[in-house]
């Protein structure tokens, strides 16, 4: 189940957001290098001109983690299932000799791969375009922390919406506003609602991390469990 | 008994899909004739464990299905719905289920190619199905059905769609994988297809099981109903030319790149529409469907309605 999911993400017609995921921020990243060495351009933040190892900063922690992750995430995660639904390609999948849930295991592993060989490179170009090379020494450990953080978004935004994806009709619409509505106002809201976000743990330290990690391997053991029990009724 | 189900119910909210059936199929052929909304299909995904009945149960080699996958490794299934991963080849799609069968790679190369040549799609083999016609993409529903070898095959309209000649063969399949050994339970709403293959056939109606076996009687009452079928092909001018010659056909008209005819006698006609598809007299013929509105009048009558 994992080659043929693996397969259907790499050649699929969803192969090329992916591509556009991972690309932009690099390509991004090359321009705005190639300003600052032409110096046409500097960006100026409370009359402090802003390092390129800030801006690495930045680009993780807005692009890649409030954005690109939380995208693929949704994108993903939902359509694993709903799209062999919609299309009424489950069929064949659930007259085989397996039990379904590895269907959903199989699809969040090769989700896993696929995006994590998309999206941890372009961060790593990313810091190596932005940064230059005599201050790359001592943000490694940062860099490294960014990577880790990048991976169990990815872990957790995947998990959360292939439940959603085995659990609701159009999962997608509700994901989307999940991730860019509701998480957004959440961070903003004081007291603790922040913490019904993935993007709460996402920042917090290792700790949360690992909750995170757990948390993520019990949504994708309760989407397998789901789609083992339900009865899904394709629309003739 | 291969496949048996008691009081088998089952509802979509307040619709009712099946209505309380008790049934057994043996081996060899069963055909499953009803019109559209009859519950074929309904009773085909709760055989074949996809629906989770409402009451009553299911048994496939006397155990249940449900719940169950071991027992896919015995059941092959053709669906109705014309759904693929359209980006993939013929080869490579089924060579991935096969896979999913616990094949390895040279297995399930194997299995893939005998199930491609069983339904004369070698040539396309390797080429994406999203480019495959209709009658091509139903091949490629049987292919993937009988790859993993299984001893019960359940086929839903599997001859939908498929070209004269096509049909003719694939029909002549069915009847060979029941000579050797293998239980096939096969829907149509055509009767004159169902009769091609097998004399055992379940008639549905309304999500019940109208009757079982013999069914003499209901093909008189068939006869009696004028018989339409849809014809595509290259020139439908032509095939409408050279069917009116003879004297099944009682009147034809034309649709888009297509010609529609009725005719009282279908098995005299439907030879006369395979030997003209096989000597091209009239270009390729594409695809043949028929409307069951015939059976629907027959039906409506049986069950007095």
């Amino acid at each position: 189940m994992f080659e043929l999911a693996l397969g259907e993400m790499l050649w699929g017609r969803r192969a090329v957001f992916m591509a556009v995921a991972a690309a932009v921020p690099v390509l991004l990243a090359l321009g705005l290098r190639l300003a600052f060495a032409s110096g046409s351009a500097t960006i100026v933040v409370n009359g402090q001109h802003l390092s390129p190892e800030t801006m690495f900063g930045t680009a993780i922690s807005l692009l890649y983690l409030r954005f690109i992750v939380p995208a693929l995430g949704v994108y993903y995660g939902t359509s694993m299932i709903a799209d062999e639904i919609e299309d009424k390609t489950i069929t064949y999948l659930f007259v085989r000799p397996m039990r379904r849930g590895a269907i959903v295991l199989g699809k969040y592993l090769a989700y896993l791969v696929c995006v994590l060989a998309a999206v941890l490179p372009s961060a790593a170009l990313v810091f190596v375009v932005m940064v230059p090379l005599a201050s790359m020494g001592p943000l490694v450990e940062t860099f490294v922390r960014h990577l880790e953080q990048i991976a169990v978004g990815i872990a957790a935004y995947g998990a959360v919406f292939v439940l959603a994806g085995v659990t609701f009709k159009r999962p997608l619409v509700g994901g989307l506003i999940f991730v860019f509505g509701w998480e957004p106002i959440a961070a903003a809201l004081p007291g603790y609602v922040a913490r019904l976000t993935v993007a709460h743990y996402l920042q917090g330290g290792i700790a949360d991390g690992i909750g995170l990690v757990l948390a993520s391997i019990g949504a994708v053991l309760l989407a397998m469990r789901t789609i083992e029990q339900r009865e899904y009724v394709l629309e003739q | 008994m291969i496949v048996a189900t008691e009081h088998l119910s089952k509802w979509y909210g307040e619709v009712s899909g099946l209505n309380d059936v008790t049934v057994t199929v043996p081996e060899g052929v069963t055909g499953l004739l009803g019109p559209n909304g009859a519950g074929k299909s309904t009773f085909m995904k709760l055989v074949t464990g996809q629906l989770r009945p409402s009451t009553g149960s299911v048994r496939i080699f006397g155990e249940p299905i449900w719940g169950n996958p071991a027992q896919y490794r015995r059941l092959g299934f053709c669906p109705e719905q014309d759904a693929f991963y359209t980006n993939m080849t013929g080869r490579e799609w089924i060579e991935a289920l096969a896979g999913l069968h616990g094949m390895d790679g040279d297995s399930s190369r194997a299995a893939a190619t005998r199930a491609l040549d069983a339904v004369d799609l070698l040539d396309a083999a390797d080429r994406k199905i999203g480019g495959y016609s209709k009658g091509m993409r139903q091949r490629i529903k049987l292919a993937q059905a009988i790859a993993h070898d299984p001893a019960l095959l359940i086929l839903d309209e599997p001859l939908s769609g498929m070209d004269p000649l096509m049909r003719r063969r694939t029909i002549r399949l069915i009847k060979e994988w029941a000579r050797a050994g293998k239980t096939v339970v096969v829907s149509s709403h055509i009767l004159h297809e169902i009769e091609a293959m097998t004399s055992n056939i379940l008639l549905m109606h309304n999500g019940r099981i109208v009757a079982e076996g013999n069914v003499h009687q209901i093909r008189a009452l068939i006869d009696e109903h004028p018989h339409r079928v849809w014809i595509r092909a290259e020139d439908p001018q032509a095939v409408a030319r050279l069917l009116l010659s003879g004297d099944e056909v009682s009147s034809v008209k034309f649709d888009e790149g297509a010609v529609i005819v009725e005719t009282a006698r279908p098995d005299a006609f439907y030879t006369r529409l395979t030997s003209l598809a096989a000597s091209g007299e009239a270009g390729a013929i594409e695809e043949v469907t028929s409307p069951d509105d015939n059976l629907q009048a027959v039906f409506s009558y049986l069950v007095k309605e």
